[in-house]
């Protein structure tokens, strides 16, 4: 039985319940005690997000200040719970406007009730769709909204939508100007050896969408990956053009698209929700640009001294520039002197985390940046232990980049009215873990 | 909740307070953030003002209780929880007076209370004191009213069956409201009750709850009748709502419906069909061709968690031929490139059970699922990706050279959660090969050098493994003596412990390993498990290492310092071998390890100590032969799961049992979950947290962990031995020549009379399982009459399985004419109950059967209880006997055996 939870507890920190909501009966109530003192208070919190405590297991994740815990007795399926916590968190900010956080959860407690009811029901997912949900499930709750309406109109059901071909897309949407956003982040994570060989390597990208479209429109996005051209210049019986394709390892889509029609076609087609929504998710390993050549050297001269040189170069077009570019180059624990010079930015030592930290608010492409420092240790007595170095750690992004070289093609939007509309597209690459050794 | 205070304000009519707040509002909305923060603050200050001015007025006291109330809780100290009686007291009192009365805005204030009272009960006060007052208030048309009222009665109801009557009446009738939404929601509290002698309320709502107009009340009350269903089984059959489930299943337009209809009649059917041979048939039907396609065919129709349901459905249903297969592959291929993972591994799931029987097709979706899963593992939180992993895992264990090209995939990432590490650790391990070997032992050597020593150790004993399954450990070798040389204790150790089964692996690496191993001081090794290898080395080594007699001298000097058994053992085991080779060097040191080792305090020390001494007093060519023969090298160490086991983690895929890496049976089941049972005590514990309390049960689970893994080793065994196995307990008969033989052996000596005895039970289960002899077949035991009428209610089963110990348990094979009659559990029982064996509980589907069967000796009132798994898959059976007389579990087994033998045959 796919059962996702029997019940499911908002934990803030210090381990007091903020909202539980229990869904079958199979698990006591003093499940949440032993959280608390079997987790909670135990060097086990962090250590495995699934634990059985006593024929009970514990599902939990942390999102910001507050533990989401779901307790089970029979053999569930964890990852449709992990995915139903996120969907709900996911759901609850959309409520909230923003942050999901232990006030949050305060303010709103009365509405996290509700909606945990209409989420689930014993211990089965039911619909988390927002769209659908803020149709019957109103922030202020003031009124039900068929007791609204005259009674001889028949009652606009909101669950009726779901059964619905576009169940995700209400009818009769209108807008004064329709308009398409379509972003594109794309984030790359790195890990290069100390000798400044790539050792792994990949992007994950994301496409989102932001529409607001009058009616039921037809979108069609094309996108210069290899399987798409070809297919493309196959069916128009036409060789493909040159230029760059992107090869993409593996790719998800949001639920409207026509998957059978990407399948057979390679065209991406939908009818798109209203508002903000991820289309969708790509991964690429071959063929990455990286934005950023890191070169460090690190020397140790004697005890308590050491030489910490790096150089970070930027591979990008002259006429692009990242920005928010931080650097973390970490040091020893005992560090107690340092001094810096950069070409560029503001570096700082920042002890919390045993790192120089050193920023650079622009950086333009096909230019490099240095950073020399001289950092003096306090002498420990008889430690022996050679210090581990952790790798240098990046973050940075970059406007109109994207290291896996992905470009929209074209984004067409066909609706029966004809109307005409106005696409955005922007591009952005930033770093997810992007590890130098050293 | 501005808007809620708003009104109160008006109908107080304080205009200085109201203009303030127009203005708040009226400010332009440029900066939202600081609009809030400002109207927070001021309603603070507004509240106190009005409170201040209005004492006394009942309204301005809810007004106050507006506040978010929970708020008040994070002034006590944490988990303890105030009893809050005055404040429910207080709220009593409020809600009373509010209950009749009509006027404006009484609603709001209702609310306002209803939001205390739920807050409340949330931080665990007590206030099903307010019950009579809640459902007094509960007349109102306001819809957030009403859910928060449900809520609470949902709540209590369970604990107050008698109030909850009253609550019977308003909920009926709003299930009747014109409103759908409140039908809904009123069905839903309804059946929530859960109050054994209410259930006749719940039919006739929960009828036309099915033939409700509205969808959205249909899936509620679908769910209804699975719920009524686990209150009272025989009430729902008795209503006949599984068949209008069905009926409703086959037809609703609404796939929310259709969905729940299916989650509920699969869980009722199943629970149904262990006692009801039509339930049985009925979950057949569930699995049947057209039923399948119907669902397949319209699965986009259905949310995601819809349909990971359906395909959890499709993975049980049996294909009739290749094309099945592949229509429904055809079908489901593009469920891969669903954006919920849950979808994904669902489908994954799918495409693994159907292609079981096709070994090409089989490793072709492997190759098809890598990329989804690689993706899965990439996006979302590191707990997602954590439940994503085990499963690859899983699948990476089993069919290592299909990842060995992705070992990048599973290198680690500096910031991730050291669970996640650990995974992608025993992933490197296990796909390493000739190809990728040394990339992956470089990656693991840059993690030995990890701040986090648990992973530092994990990547070290990696290393290890990977040098254990590969023929060319040259360079393996070579980074593992450069670990010794990083002179960190916990690499030290780690390594050494390494180097030891390497070399009982391969010996003839002994030369290199020895020289740097010699240059280690045992004084910079503190970790028993590192000492004891080293130990070890010392003793197996002696002649190659020029100081071992006097390290291992000085090693027994400071004995009083090792308080470690463990180390003791190797102590003494160290120094006989070091005396057979090196004697004059060792030979005082040897007499004080024996004398301290017969003086300890430690039973197996002294055991071992006493036995050298003995055997030496014997003869010192027969002590030579026995302790330190010639070295014979390990061919494979042995594996701790059994290849079964990890067939049945594979069937139970998306689920629980991949992440403990355990089958379900071991965590589900009741008898399994071991000594730690949840109790009343533990709520008590928890709100004194002590030290002592956090560590007990901790270790209380490591050693019903090692109990499991004992457990499995002995069906290892049982596997390999099942003829010698038996044996084993009818030991008296023939191992008698044995114990005489250790009498001889043992000269003389206090405890010898009293140990023997004991020990020759040990002594032939070793030599069964060393030597190959057979034992002298066993006496067969007397025939064992049943009785063919014995009854046993399940009450006093459940008891007796839980007192008695169980007195055997192995493992047989079924022939296949069984395997192919065990389509439902049914067709078992009644051949069993031919045999006088009678079933009292079974279930599972296949390939998984599980019995529990009682049969009881004829003339005696002895009972015997059986477990017996089946697994048709692997035409495996295994029982667990338990007996009132221990004596005659081994004849009933015959019995049984038999009985189950002739399973199938005509």
């Amino acid at each position: 039985m796919p059962v996702a939870a029997s019940a499911i507890y908002f934990l803030n920190l210090r381990g007091d319940v903020l909202i539980n909501r229990t869904y079958r009966d199979d698990v006591g109530g003093n499940m949440v005690d032993a959280f608390r003192t079997h987790i909670m208070q135990t060097k086990e919190l962090g250590n495995c997000p699934v634990r059985q405590i006593g024929g009970c297991s514990f599902v939990y994740m942390r999102i910001s200040n507050v533990y989401i815990v779901i307790v089970v007795s029979s053999n569930a399926n964890v990852a449709c719970g992990f995915k139903f916590v996120v969907e709900a968190v996911a759901l609850f900010k959309s409520y909230f406007g923003g942050a999901f956080d232990e006030d949050a959860i305060r303010n709103n407690f009365v509405l996290i009730y509700e909606l945990l009811d209409e989420i689930m029901d014993f211990g089965y997912p039911q619909n988390l769709s927002p769209e659908i949900l803020k149709l019957y499930i109103t922030q202020e709750g003031v009124r039900s909204p068929f007791s609204s309406k005259p009674k001889d109109k028949p009652v606009p059901n909101a669950t009726l939508q779901v059964t619905g071909a576009v169940g995700w897309r209400r009818e009769g949407l209108s807008y004064k100007k329709n308009e398409v956003f379509l972003d594109i982040v794309e984030s790359v994570n790195l890990l290069m050896s100390s000798k400044g060989n790539v050792l792994r390597c990949d992007v994950t990208g994301k496409v989102l969408m932001k529409c607001f479209l009058s009616g039921m429109p037809d979108l069609k996005l094309g996108l210069n990956d290899k399987l798409g051209l070809e297919k493309e210049s196959e069916m128009k019986s036409r060789p493909a053009k040159s230029g760059k394709t992107i090869e993409l390892d593996d790719v998800t889509f949001h639920q409207c698209v026509n998957l059978t029609r990407f399948n057979s076609e390679k065209t991406v087609s939908f009818v798109p929700p209203d508002g903000e929504f991820e289309l969708m998710k790509y991964r690429i390993t071959e063929g990455v640009n990286l934005p950023f050549r890191v070169l460090p050297t690190i020397k140790e001269l004697g005890r308590t001294r050491m030489e910490v040189n790096v150089k970070v170069k930027s591979v990008f077009g002259a006429k692009m520039f990242a920005l928010g570019v931080v650097v973390k180059i970490p040091v020893p624990k005992q560090t107690a002197k340092t001094n810096f010079q950069v070409t560029s930015g503001r570096a700082k030592y920042n002890p919390s985390i045993d790192c120089l930290v050193w920023k650079i608010r622009k950086f333009p492409g096909q230019t490099e940046s240095t950073l020399s420092a001289e950092i003096e240790l306090i002498s420990t007595m008889g430690e022996k232990k050679s210090w581990t170095r952790p790798p240098i750690q990046m973050e940075f992004q970059v406007p109109m980049f994207t290291a896996s070289g992905l470009r929209v093609r074209f984004l067409k939007v066909w609706e029966k009215s004809g109307y005409n509309t106005v696409e955005w597209v922007r591009y952005i690459t930033k770093a997810g873990s992007y590890e130098i050794r050293c | 909740i501005v808007g809620v205070f708003f009104f109160h304000l008006s109908t107080h009519e304080t205009p200085p307070v109201n203009q303030n707040i127009s203005t708040i509002l009226a400010a332009p909305s440029s900066d939202l953030s600081s609009i809030l923060s400002d109207r927070v603050t001021s309603r603070w200050f507004l509240l106190r003002w009005i409170s201040r001015r209005t004492n006394s007025n009942h309204i301005s006291t809810a007004t106050i209780s507006a506040m978010p109330p929970p708020a008040a809780s994070s002034r006590y100290p944490s988990p303890s929880q105030p009893s809050g009686k005055s404040e429910v007291t207080d709220l009593k009192s409020q809600l009373r007076q509010l209950a009749g009365s009509r006027a404006p805005g009484v609603d709001d204030s209702k609310r306002d209370l209803f939001k205390k009272v739920i807050s409340y009960m949330t931080i665990g006060i007590d206030v099903s004191s307010v019950f009579g007052e809640m459902v007094m208030c509960s007349a109102t048309s306001d819809i957030v009213l009403k859910k928060m009222c449900y809520l609470y009665v949902g709540n209590y109801a369970k604990g107050n069956p008698d109030l909850s009557l009253l609550t019977i009446n308003f909920l009926q009738r709003d299930c009747k409201d014109e409103d759908p939404m409140i039908r809904g929601l009123a069905l839903r509290s309804l059946c929530s009750l859960r109050v054994p002698n209410l259930v006749e309320y719940l039919l006739g709502p929960l009828g036309s709850g099915l033939k409700d107009n509205n969808s959205y009340v249909r899936t509620i009350a679908v769910t209804g009748v699975l719920k009524l269903y686990h209150i009272s089984a025989s009430t729902c059959i008795d209503a006949e709502f599984p068949a209008t489930l069905k009926s409703l299943m086959l037809h609703d337009s609404d796939a929310q419906v259709v969905a729940n209809c299916l989650a509920a009649l699969q869980e009722i059917w199943s629970l149904e069909a262990s006692h009801s041979e039509e339930a049985c048939r009925e979950k057949e039907s569930l699995l049947s061709k057209p039923l399948i396609y119907y669902f397949l065919n319209r699965i986009k129709e259905f949310n995601e968690w819809a349909q990971c349901l359906i395909l959890e459905l499709a993975v049980k249903y049996v294909p009739s031929d290749s094309n099945d297969i592949f229509d429904i592959m055809n079908l489901l291929e593009d469920r891969l490139q669903h954006a919920n993972g849950a979808v994904v591994l669902a489908t994954v799931k799918v495409f693994l059970q159907l292609t079981l029987s096709m070994t090409d097709v089989h490793q072709q979706v492997y190759e098809r699922i890598k990329s989804p899963l690689l993706t899965l593992v990439s996006s979302g939180s590191p707990e997602q990706s954590y439940a994503i992993l085990s499963h690859l895992h899983l699948l990476v264990v089993r069919a290592p050279f299909i990842f060995a090209s992705d070992y990048k995939h599973f290198y680690c990432q500096y910031n991730e959660p050291s669970y996640v590490k650990k995974l992608k650790l025993e992933m490197l391990t296990a796909i390493a090969n000739e190809s990728n070997t040394y990339e992956i032992v470089t990656e693991l050597c840059e993690y030995a050098a990890n701040v986090d020593i648990e992973i530092a150790r994990e990547s070290i004993r990696a290393v290890g493994k990977i040098a254990l399954q590969q023929y060319d450990v040259n360079a393996i070798v070579d980074r593992l003596l450069q670990f010794l040389e990083m002179e960190k204790d916990y690499v030290t150790a780690e390594t050494l412990v390494l180097v030891k089964d390497l070399l009982r692996k391969h010996p003839q690496w002994s030369h290199d390993c020895i020289s740097v191993v010699g240059g280690i001081s045992s004084k910079n090794i503190q970790e028993p498990k590192a000492k004891a290898a080293l130990i070890w080395m010392l003793g197996e080594y002696a002649q190659d290492m020029s100081d071992a007699p006097y390290i291992l001298e000085n090693l027994i000097e400071n004995w009083e310092e090792e308080h470690s058994a463990e180390v003791r053992l190797h102590l003494l085991t160290a120094a006989m071998k070091c005396f057979f080779k090196r004697a004059p060097e060792t030979q005082k040191a040897l007499g004080i390890a024996l004398a301290a080792g017969i003086a300890d305090f430690h039973q197996d020390v002294h055991d071992r100590a006493l036995f050298y001494y003995r055997v030496l007093q014997y003869d010192v060519h027969v002590a030579e032969r026995v302790v330190s023969p010639p070295q014979q090298a390990v061919s494979a160490f042995a594996d701790t799961q059994s290849s079964e086991i990890k067939d049945r983690i594979f069937d139970e895929f998306n689920s629980l049992s991949v992440i403990y890496q355990k089958p379900s049976y071991i965590f589900t089941d009741k008898e399994h979950r071991g000594p730690f049972e949840f109790s009343d005590e533990l709520g008590s514990t928890s709100i004194t947290p002590e030290v002592s309390s956090d560590i007990v049960p901790a270790q209380q689970f490591e050693a019903n962990d090692k109990d499991l893994l004992l457990s499995t080793d002995e069906k290892d065994d049982n596997k390999g031995l099942s003829s010698n196995n038996g044996s084993a307990y009818t030991a008296p008969y023939e191992s008698s020549n044995i114990s005489s033989q250790m009498q001889e052996l043992a000269i003389s000596g206090p405890a010898a009379s009293a140990t023997t005895t004991q020990s020759s039970f040990d002594f032939d289960d070793l030599l069964g399982l060393g030597l190959s002899t057979a034992p002298a077949p066993t006496p067969s035991p007397p025939l064992l009459k049943l009785n063919a009428r014995a009854a046993l209610d399940p009450r006093a089963f459940q008891q007796k399985w839980r007192q008695l110990p169980i007195s055997l348990s192995q493992e047989y094979s079924v022939n296949p004419q069984g395997i192919a009659a065990l389509t439902v559990p049914q067709s078992l029982i009644k051949h069993m109950q031919s045999h006088s064996i009678h079933c009292i509980a079974s279930g599972g589907q296949s390939p998984n059967f599980k019995f529990f069967f009682f049969a009881q000796k004829e003339a005696e009132p002895l009972d015997y209880l059986t477990e017996c798994i089946i697994n048709s898959s692997s035409a495996k059976a295994q029982i667990k006997v338990k007996a009132d007389e221990q004596s005659t579990s081994q004849a009933f087994a015959t019995v049984f055996e038999t009985a189950l033998s002739k399973f199938g045959m005509p």
